[in-house]
């Protein structure tokens, strides 16, 4: 019989253009929805320090980074934290890794789908059945369904849309940064308006204990960029497409955020801030309404598009490592299953869904505010698993990391740094969660803040399982970790998928 | 001169390959399969194991159709292909220089068809070669 392998699907340099290599980087971390999730909170904790923190918070995300880019040079075509842990650090690890990145996807698409349908009601001015969650509980439910029936299809007519969207986006979140700003330099805020300083840059102006609080939901703002390096990877020659607009996403990306957050600041006010922390995201809907007056719908619109694109970003994703996970028997079979005619994960990508569905219902039956506590839960998982992936990168590259200078500081030390802050943030994070008082919900469950038992609970669940899995089928575990194979790393030969002959 | 069809195993497939065969000898030229292996949904993370999967189910999948044209006496072959499958039968059909491209339709409405890109619908556009539906049989 004559079936050639396939050709190697390498990417191509020339096959990514500039545009689709700007979107990439900016849609994975979705501006406007990773904004408005964070800037309140942050603004409530650090004050006029607010820019500092989101200046901060890139540092390990830049580190960590790094070991994307390096992990995915070895292992090609984005693998990520699951495939590498299991090469660099065993499957016990790896298990618990992949399990870490499919939960964060899980657990964000309810809250993802719930600002989506929220600001949407907003912009077209239905206030009131925002407000209320007996409507916008079942639209975001359908609206889950809808992405996922749209995942499932396999359906890439909503790329050129995304384009013009992701662009929108950003365009938005500066015009409302340069309303805002003037406003408040020219006085007519109907808040206490403050004008900007640099100073505001400073990360450490409030303190050690909010700077850590901050880094953490700041981090949570940056989580999608590694996406960004590993495109500019595909092109050695940084001067070229690729490389260009990954540089540009991450300028972009600061910009926005910096200016976004010296305008929320100066307009408002430390104090405003503060009194209406417990507002979560909405703190930012009420701002674009005060600042941008009858044009308040182009924010919100800015805003619900991200969420709902991101839905769907994030449902991909997920149902992947999902798929990954069951071809080498770590998940079982039925989750590797492949629609015959849509060409995708469908059964993983109805678990991720129904999952998500049942946690969104679930955790809104506990309380309207548990949805944020979740998201605080998101960010511990987040932290772990990039913390982890930064230590695989170090592992894998171990018997390399002293052959340049420059191997040693972006292999080894780069990565091992981010780890060490990011497990940092999440030691103090967890001593701050288990203070209830310091949950959005003000709820104890079980004597600590409800972060704390959701982010612990998702790891006792997914170590359970792994117990569990081990016990019924254990060819997954006899995979060993191993090295980077030296000649790739030198340059003396291209990545192949699956160096080690371990997915089968 | 060559017949190229583009075969998985969805609903249309079997009936396209009937007709498939059936043009190939009466025009005595040659088969080629092709599957498309490139995953919907674009880059990202796992990219490589959903591409692994795919491929692995496309030479599933055309073994059996390789072996069902290669019974007919027809000169067949299989390419799969790493490019979704309306680029992967362009690409193919434009290497061998393809006298009809044949691809089953699986009874999708047209406007469904249209907004969610359905494989018979790009080629339809995007080829400067003969397309030749086949509708699903009941």
């Amino acid at each position: 019989m004559t079936a050639p392998a396939p050709e190697q699907a390498q990417l191509k340099a020339d096959a990514i253009g500039f545009v689709d290599a700007l979107v990439i980087g900016l849609a994975a971390t979705s501006p406007a929805y990773s904004l408005a999730a964070v800037i309140g909170p942050i603004a409530a904790l650090v004050g006029v320090y607010a820019p500092g923190v989101l200046l901060a918070s890139f540092v390990p995300m830049m580190l960590i980074a790094t070991a994307f880019l390096y992990l995915n040079r070895v292992d090609q075509d984005c693998g990520t934290t699951f495939s590498w842990v299991t090469r660099a650090m065993g499957p016990w690890l790896g298990w618990i890794g992949g399990w870490a990145i499919t939960m964060t996807g899980v657990l964000v698409i309810g809250s993802l789908a719930d600002v989506g349908v929220s600001f949407s009601l907003l912009m077209v001015g239905a206030d009131g059945a925002a407000d209320n969650t007996w409507i916008r509980m079942p639209l975001a439910i359908l609206l889950i369904l809808l992405m996922t029936w749209i995942c499932v299809l396999g359906t890439d007519i909503s790329a050129k849309l995304q384009n013009a969207l992701i662009f929108g986006q950003v365009a938005a979140l500066l015009i409302f940064a340069a309303v805002a700003v003037v406003k408040a330099l020219n006085g007519s805020s109907p808040l206490d308006e403050i004008t900007p300083s640099l100073s505001w840059l400073n990360p450490f102006g409030e303190g050690g204990a909010a700077l850590s609080s901050g880094l953490l939901l700041g981090v949570f703002a940056y989580w999608g960029w590694e996406s960004a390096v590993n495109l500019s990877e595909e092109t050695t020659d940084g001067a070229s497409a690729p490389g260009r607009a990954g540089l540009w996403s991450t300028f972009i990306l600061l910009v926005t955020y910096i200016a976004v957050a010296f305008a929320v600041v100066a307009f408002a006010g430390t104090e405003w801030l503060t009194d209406n922390a417990d507002e979560e995201e909405f703190v930012f809907a009420e701002i674009a309404t005060q600042v941008m007056g009858d044009w308040s719908w182009v924010v919100l619109f800015a805003v619900a598009t991200s969420a709902i694109a991101s839905t769907q970003t994030t449902i991909i994703p997920a149902s992947r490592t999902g798929l990954s996970m069951a071809r080498r028997h770590a998940f079982p079979a039925k989750l590797g299953r492949i629609h015959p005619r849509h060409h995708t994960p469908d059964v993983s990508t109805w678990w991720v869904a129904a999952i998500a569905i049942a946690w969104y219902v679930g955790i809104y039956q506990v309380s309207a505010n548990a949805l944020f506590d979740s998201l605080t839960a998101l960010s511990l998982l987040i932290a772990f698993y990039y913390a982890l992936t930064g230590v695989a990168c170090a592992i894998y590259y171990r018997r390399h990391l002293l052959e340049s200078a420059k191997n040693l500081f972006l292999i080894g030390v780069g990565p091992l740094v981010g780890s060490g802050l990011l497990i940092w943030l999440l030691g103090l994070s967890i001593w701050d969660m288990s203070d209830p008082e310091n949950s959005y919900s003000g709820q104890s469950w079980l004597g600590v803040g409800p972060p704390l038992v959701i982010g612990a609970g998702i790891f006792l669940v997914g170590i359970a399982l792994m117990l569990f899995w081990r016990s019924q089928d254990a060819r997954y575990w006899q995979e060993r970790p191993g090295v980077a194979d030296p000649d790739i790393v030198r340059g003396g030969k291209s990545a192949i998928s699956d160096p080690d002959g371990l997915e089968g | 001169m060559t017949v190229v069809l583009g075969y998985d195993e969805s609903p249309g497939a079997d009936a396209a390959l009937e007709v498939a065969i059936d043009v190939a000898k009466r025009f005595g030229e040659p088969l080629r399969l092709v599957y498309g292996a490139a995953p919907p949904g674009g880059l990202g993370e796992e990219f490589k194991a959903h591409r692994d999967a795919l491929t692995e189910m496309g030479q599933h999948a055309t073994s059996h159709a390789l072996a069902r044209a290669q019974q007919e006496g027809v000169d067949a072959t299989v390419d799969v292909v790493s490019a979704k499958p309306a680029m992967a039968l362009l690409r193919v059909a434009d290497e061998c220089d393809a006298t009809v491209i044949v691809v089953g339709t699986s009874g999708e409405s047209p406007i469904k068809g249209a907004m969610l890109g359905s494989t018979p619908h790009k080629l339809l556009q995007l080829s400067t070669r003969p397309v030749l539906c086949v509708p699903a049989g009941d």
